[in-house]
């Protein structure tokens, strides 16, 4: 890390900072979701965190489309398979 | 891999639906298990595996379940044991401590001018390479959530932990991706050029 220190932040916020991944993943009460969402729209910097840690998701989420299986490995398994008796 | 021993083979009349609904996965498996090991090679051995014992255990899936799931709950266990190693355990009390260094990780992005930095495309082999090099079990997590777009219950459930795990496990293996992603872009020198041209504003 460079050395960047974190700011006191206001309660709010401190709530986004800790709780950002959980509200991405949907994982929160919606109560606690509708608090975060009010929160977003009125904090530049929350908005900023939101949609930095957003963006790092998608672009995580975007190695789930890489290339699949090559074909010599469709043709191993099904060899396989078909030592084992599978027929079709 | 070992040529296996059998059995419990479904009778050929099953063959049909094994075709029908697992072999379709192939790719998915195969991502998935190049996203626990570390290279190509290895996914293949993985996937190759899942599926001769996905088929052996046909007789288990209840037709009409997630077969996607069902087939990576069996890449995950075939991955443990091609480990020669013990499985980690993760101390799941730090989380305040990776609030911090999640902070600490946008604080350093901001003040050095990559908040785009995940909005790249070119960042993108090093998010790869990134996620790849993170220690299990936060690489088995990132995958079945972040990449394979699983529910934290699917992936309690494959990996045998509690949902808290789950979400601590992911909080820390992001937030380690991320510090990677930022060492990366130092080293590139991505983003500088940015930042000089918005300081020079």
């Amino acid at each position: 890390m460079s050395g960047a220190q974190i700011p006191p932040l206001p309660p709010e916020c401190l709530e986004v900072l800790k709780h950002v991944w959980d509200y991405l993943d949907e994982q929160l009460t919606d109560e606690t979701t509708e608090r975060l969402r009010a929160h977003l729209a009125d904090c530049h910097g929350c908005f900023q965190y939101k949609t930095f840690s957003e963006n790092f998701l998608g672009a995580v989420a975007a190695l789930g489309q890489r290339p699949g299986a090559s074909p010599e490995l469709r043709a191993k398994v099904l060899q396989s398979l078909r030592h084992e008796g599978f027929a079709r | 891999m070992n040529t296996p021993i059998i059995n419990d083979a479904p009778a050929g009349g099953n063959d049909a639906t094994f075709g029908r609904e697992a072999l379709p996965w192939l790719d998915d498996v195969y991502r998935f298990a190049l996203s626990l090991t570390r290279d190509a090679s290895d996914a293949d051995d993985i996937a190759q595996e899942t599926f001769l014992r996905a088929y052996r255990s046909w007789h288990t899936y209840t037709p009409g379940s997630d077969c996607r799931r069902w087939l990576f709950t069996i890449c995950r266990n075939a991955f443990l044991r091609s480990l020669e190693r013990e499985r980690p355990t993760v101390d799941i009390d730090e989380v305040e401590r990776d609030v911090v260094g999640a902070a600490q990780v946008y604080a350093a992005a901001l003040e050095e001018g990559y908040t785009d930095l995940f909005a790249r495309v070119d960042i993108l082999p090093a998010i790869e390479r990134a996620v790849r090099e993170l220690p299990e079990p936060f690489r088995a997590t990132m995958a079945i959530v972040d990449i394979q777009d699983q529910p934290y219950e699917v992936a309690a459930e494959m990996l045998g932990v509690p949902i808290g795990t789950i979400r601590s496990r992911l909080f820390r293996g992001r937030r380690m991706v991320q510090e990677r992603l930022l060492a990366h872009a130092r080293d590139m020198g991505v983003g500088r050029q940015g930042r000089a041209t918005e300081e020079a504003k």
